[in-house]
């Protein structure tokens, strides 16, 4: 009845498992989904050929990364991932130059890409993110940004190149609270509120 | 002096107002406090050990070759709960152990376990054959079926499972790499997808036998808002 009427607790949907995957970084080192365990993950798609009027969905990410300091996010880390879907020129190299050209931070924000297949794998089957190559060499996409939870789960997807900061940011403190309140007695009142579905509007 | 007074004026209010709520009204609001409390525990949502999903998508279907050498579909198990687990049959640790505790859970889900399915979906078919599969299998459960087909296959399979596993051939590595019997790794929870064929559980690794069948059991009986 509590949770019916009164919603004393919000939090986000477990929408589905986030990929698995082993993808290469703007280093030229593997990142998987393993590695990402225990971090909260913000994940954009784009390729480092984007000009406008292609859609700048990393901008949104460069404004979340200088935010990020300011948010009680109670010890939980949170990781920006930029999949990059241009399997022939997004190499290591490249996205390193697209990582200086949003002032990126190594230990927050990191950039992959990887072979077409494992793309497609990832990016259209795990994700969910329509993209596909044009004949000049660019790409039309669907902007869009997924929040994965350190257990690996879809929490949220933000379909606009221009997701509202402030939305991803209560979001991220949503899933804060619930992490810190997933032992003892409180975990009955987060699992309850899941039951009855008590997500923010 | 005053205090007596007061004393005695408290008192007999107090012996008023018990004249003037019958002691049987009394005892039946506690009954039904009483009552009331035991429905509410009774009631209590049960929070599942593993991590409950409430997809609104049914999970990707696949089309696999099992142990017994038959085309399996997931889609075929409706009606019963399948667990996924991505593994191979030269794996050193991870995999015997939690294939040993999914044996345990079967055991501990007494006649229900018939309605729960495990499949091994190997991350190694260059080497796993049915065959290896079926043998590597039956020193578990008999029930239990590997899977294996095209390595394309097994990837986009367990990508959407959440399951990353060093696939040679995607990466771009060479047959002879790939032809190799090299340590695979990969990621080791376990999926459970519910009789109507939507994920619905997510066991991270570790989760002990008697927890797994716990969530199980409450699964199979529906009751995950109510215990009843």
């Amino acid at each position: 009845m509590v949770f019916v009427f009164w919603r004393p607790i919000q939090v986000l949907p477990r929408i589905a498992l986030g990929p698995g995957f082993a993808l290469v970084d703007q280093d030229g080192a593997r990142l998987t989904n393993e590695d990402l365990r225990g971090h909260l993950v913000l994940y954009n798609f784009t390729y480092t050929g984007c000009q406008a009027p292609c859609p700048q969905t990393s901008l949104v990410m460069q404004a979340l990364q200088a935010r990020l300091e300011q948010l009680d996010l109670q010890g939980l880390p949170v990781t920006l991932i930029t999949i990059a879907f241009d399997p022939t020129r997004d190499t290591p190299e490249q996205l390193r130059a697209y990582a200086q050209r949003f002032a990126a931070k190594p230990d927050t924000w990191r950039f992959v890409s990887g072979t077409e297949t494992q793309l497609k794998n990832v990016i259209g089957g795990g994700f969910g993110v329509y993209y596909q190559p044009d004949t000049r060499g660019d790409f039309t996409f669907e902007p869009m940004f997924v929040l994965v939870d350190g257990t690996g789960i879809v929490r949220a997807r933000y379909r606009t190149a221009t997701p509202e900061l402030a939305i991803i940011e209560r979001d991220l403190g949503l899933i804060a609270t619930e992490a810190r309140n997933s032992t003892g007695a409180a975990r009955f009142a987060y699992e309850a509120a899941h039951l009855f579905l008590c997500y923010p509007a | 002096m005053t205090h007596t007074t007061i004393d005695q004026t408290t008192a007999s209010t107090r012996s008023t107002s018990r004249r003037t709520i019958p002691w049987f009204t009394s005892s039946l609001v506690v009954f039904a406090a009483i009552i009331l409390l035991f429905v509410l525990w009774w009631l209590r949502p049960q929070p599942f050990h593993g991590m409950l999903l409430q997809s609104p998508e049914r999970a990707a279907d696949f089309t696999l070759t099992a142990s017994t050498g038959a085309p399996v579909r997931l889609s075929d198990l409706r009606g019963k709960i399948v667990l996924l687990f991505f593994g191979y049959t030269t794996c050193p640790d991870v995999c015997p152990l939690t294939l040993a505790e999914l044996k345990q859970m079967r055991q501990l889900m007494g006649d229900q376990a018939d309605q729960v399915q495990v499949l091994l979906l190997t991350v190694d078919p260059t080497h796993d054959t049915p065959e290896k599969l079926a043998h590597y299998l039956a020193a578990f459960d008999d029930t239990f079926v590997g899977l294996t087909g095209p390595v394309e296959t097994l990837s986009a399979v367990a990508t959407g499972f959440g399951v990353f596993f060093d696939d040679h051939v995607s990466a771009g590595h060479t047959a002879s790499h790939a032809a190799a019997i090299l340590p695979v790794e990969h990621t080791s929870t376990v999926v459970v997808v519910d009789a109507e064929g939507y994920t619905r559980l997510l066991f991270p690794p570790g989760m002990s036998p008697a927890d797994m069948a716990e969530d199980l059991k409450q699964l199979i009986s529906k009751n995950y808002l109510f215990k009843l």
